[in-house]
């Protein structure tokens, strides 16, 4: 018998290994540092840790790891969008995504359920055909779907012609899944930690010291930090990060808004949007409907649900699943989402040197978190922007060079 | 149900109002160049706090000035835009 | 030329509505039981006044060049004043005006504003038509209260809407004009709002009356009862 295993039998107390190393303490210089331990974040520090060997990073968030948006969304993964950047992009996230369980061995529970987009009018249909084409043309599985096969996918579905906004076709797009949503967080997490990355939770950034135009380190509610480069990736506080390094962004902060019943028993497979209903709708693995919709009609910094969300998002749900009017609801919360005027996030440098920003994700950030961390943490490392993020720069406002995605949001906004 | 004192109408809910976004100064359309008009139409102060914006009551298509607190919820006043500016004032002087 | 035609007017004939000229108005002068809408009316009726004149003004001059015209506008903005000859001059703000034509009588006051509207240019008042624009209804009786509390967020009870208010709020999550004009002691509300969706409102007007046991009236009830209150 192994000396060791003896030892440990022998021993009064057995702990469990921890998953997540115990908060280290707080160096006086890193390499990097990572602002926000959401998904973005530590996603950057894993993939700077193995794809660049970078692991003197320290990522930082003011509350606990995955308590920001990345443990508020509802967890839809998609690549249906309507420019090519933009396709493209969310594409290569698709990729990621499907490897990622067996990469980070962890199950991160990834289901490929299809994602189908409602059309109730024809400018909606010429969207969708629109949408169908880009996406097919850069080898993302879309089509135009009709009622028939619709009706087929999704049982239950109200589909008569005698409602207010009868379906009339969708965008089918098989790839669309969902993932466990804090199992990433902790996933990413857990493999950065492994390689060295050291996570301090409830450590807030409250400034960021600038010299010459370029950073030189960040300050702490638990002191001040010396780095060479600094990432931003903290969501809706994005404003008030960027101000510290003093340049405004192209971000209003409005809160997201969403809700899961009591479990059914399963009958949904896809995940089902409607954008004029402004509602979406899937089912998760535990039996409940997770539902969500517009962002709230004014921003906030805070993470308050309103009636007026529940009453609003549940009536137009019940025009497409009349049978769910019974169905007790379980949850609701909020998170603060970073809109851009283009729907489109902002990667890339920032005015100041070796500041970088991944902001600007507003309600569509979760899907791109593989994608993102592993592009944002190359161009740390290098120095030099993937051809990826070119498109999605800071300076694109500028430039009058927006990418729209609009009319590829989930819902009207 | 938040309720917004408006001006003209009275202590109203605040699904009746739409948010027109922050008062800044609306720089000279000729005069202005390209990188003024950008950061005039796209970048905000969007500040956690008491901020200073427009809105509008929909059913009477009436503008005027809130100042809100974005961090509470809390509506802190609400008044009409010529205590801002002057009627025939210049576009870029507030 | 044919007479101008409500936005309700498929949905009111279906129901049973006698189109007509009456007291110099065409418009739905009854369902076929004058007296029993009498009577609804003083419980809970609604009319479709949309036939009925009305036009509006808007500009820093408008209330200076009404009151020259013989229209006395209330000095604050959400009140309405009835004027002498019947009709309803509201304040829907400090600069701008809706005039609602007199219940009875093919209407003067509107027809005279409208006509010689291009002279209040002088003054910067402007003349908006509210004809074709927006439908108008006017929901009667005891229970009006009771059920337009169904349909609005705003308190219409008397002591917190007495005679003379005007609301510009949401109607049944439509934007709407309500303006609390009595006939004697029965309370009569006017609304007002897009003529695009007067089918919806009309609709659901009479969904919610439905409990109070209301139902749609004609013009010859509300005459009849407005010369009761002479
Ligand atoms: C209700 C809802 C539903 C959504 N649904 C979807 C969806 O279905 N699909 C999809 O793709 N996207 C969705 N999103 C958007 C998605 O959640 C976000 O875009 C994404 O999670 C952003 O990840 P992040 O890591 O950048 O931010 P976050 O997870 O928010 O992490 C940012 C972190 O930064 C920290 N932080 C902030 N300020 C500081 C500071 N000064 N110092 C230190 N730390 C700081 C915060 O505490 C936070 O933990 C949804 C969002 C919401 C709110």
């Amino acid at each position: 018998m192994p000396l060791g295993l003896l030892k440990y039998g022998l021993r009064p107390r057995r702990p469990p290994d921890r998953f997540l190393p115990p908060r280290p303490e707080l160096k006086r210089a890193y390499d990097t540092v990572i602002i926000g331990g959401g998904g973005h974040g530590l996603a950057a520090a894993y993939y700077l840790a193995v794809d660049h060997g970078i692991t003197d990073v320290a990522v930082l968030d003011k509350g606990y790891l995955g308590g920001g948006n990345t443990g508020r969304n509802t967890a839809i993964v998609r690549a249906n969008y309507l420019t090519e950047d933009g396709v493209r992009f969310y594409a290569e996230s698709l990729d990621l995504w499907r490897g990622l369980s067996g990469e980070l061995d962890f199950n991160l529970q990834y289901s490929e359920r299809g994602h189908l987009t409602l059309a109730h009018a024809d400018s909606a249909i010429r969207t969708m055909r629109w949408r169908a084409e880009v996406n097919k043309h850069l080898g993302v599985d879309s089509e135009l779907i009709f009622p028939d096969e619709i009706a087929r996918l999704v049982p239950g579905l109200d589909l008569s012609s005698d409602v207010r906004h009868p379906v009339l076709a969708a965008l089918y797009h098989p790839p669309g899944a969902t993932a466990r949503h804090d199992a990433v967080v902790w996933a990413y997490a857990a493999r950065a930690a492994a390689r060295g990355v050291e996570l301090h939770s409830d450590t807030e950034v409250t400034g960021i010291e600038v010299e010459g135009g370029r950073v030189t380190g960040v300050e702490t509610s638990r002191g001040t930090i010396s780095c060479n480069r600094v990432l931003q990736a903290v969501a809706g506080q994005s404003s008030l990060v960027s101000g510290m390094a003093g340049f405004r962004l192209p971000i209003h902060t409005v809160p997201l808004q969403a809700c899961v019943s009591l479990p059914l028993k399963p009958w949904l497979d896809p995940i089902v949007v409607s954008g004029s209903l402004h509602v979406y709708i899937w089912q998760s693995a535990r039996g409940e409907v997770v539902i969500g919709g517009a962002t709230d009609p004014y921003g906030l910094y805070a993470n308050r649900s309103t009636l007026e969300f529940a009453e609003g998002t549940l009536l137009p749900v019940l025009e497409l699943f009349p049978f769910l009017a019974n169905v007790k609801m379980l949850r609701q919360w909020a998170g603060m989402c970073d809109m851009t005027p283009d729907f489109s996030p902002v990667m890339g440098v920032t005015p100041v040197e070796n500041l970088y920003i991944d902001a600007g994700w507003g309600t569509w950030g979760f899907k791109a978190t593989p994608v993102c961390g592993k592009r944002m943490a190359e161009l740390i490392a290098t120095g030099r922007t993937p051809d990826l993020l070119q498109p999605f720069r800071l300076s694109r406002f500028a430039e009058f060079e927006q990418v729209g995605e609009k009319g590829a949001a989930s819902v009207g906004h | 149900m938040k309720i917004m004192p408006c001006p003209l109408n009275g202590p109203r809910p605040i699904q009746e109002f739409t948010c027109g976004g922050e008062v800044v100064a609306t720089p000279n359309p000729d005069r202005a160049d390209a990188e003024t008009w950008a950061d005039y139409l796209f970048l905000h102060h969007n500040a956690a706090g008491i901020v200073r914006e427009w809105w509008y009551h929909v059913p009477t298509s009436f503008w005027f000035i809130a100042d809100r607190n974005t961090v509470t919820d809390e509506i802190v006043r609400t008044f009409l835009p010529r205590e801002l500016f002057r009627p025939d004032a210049q576009r870029d002087q507030p | 030329m044919t007479e101008p035609r409500s936005p309700i007017d498929d949905a009111v004939r279906a129901a049973g509505a006698v189109v007509g000229e009456h007291a110099g108005v065409t418009a739905v002068t009854d369902y076929g039981d004058p007296e029993a809408e009498i009577a609804a009316s003083r419980r809970l009726g609604l009319a479709d006044l949309s036939p009925l004149a009305r036009v509006g003004f808007r500009g820093p001059g408008a209330r200076e060049w009404l009151a020259a015209r013989g229209v006395e506008l209330p000095d604050e903005p959400n009140r309405a004043r009835v004027q002498p000859d019947g009709s309803i001059a509201i304040a829907r703000s400090w600069t701008e005006a809706l005039v609602l034509g007199a219940l009875r009588g093919a209407d003067s006051v509107c027809d005279r504003l409208e006509a010689g509207a291009a002279d209040g240019h002088r003054v910067r008042a402007y003349s908006l038509p509210r004809f074709d624009g927006m439908f108008w209804f006017a929901l009667t009786g005891a229970s009006a209260v009771d059920c337009l509390a169904k349909l609005c967020g705003v308190d219409m009870r008397e002591s917190a809407f007495p005679v003379g208010s005007v609301a510009q709020t949401s109607l049944a999550r439509l934007n709407a004009v309500i303006v609390r004009v009595d006939l004697g002691d029965m309370p009569v509300f006017h609304l007002l709002g897009d003529s695009a969706s007067a089918e919806y409102a009309w609709a659901s007007l009479l969904d919610a009356m439905q409990e109070f046991d209301g139902r749609p009236v004609g013009l010859r009830a509300l005459h009849a009862l407005a010369r009761e209150f002479e």
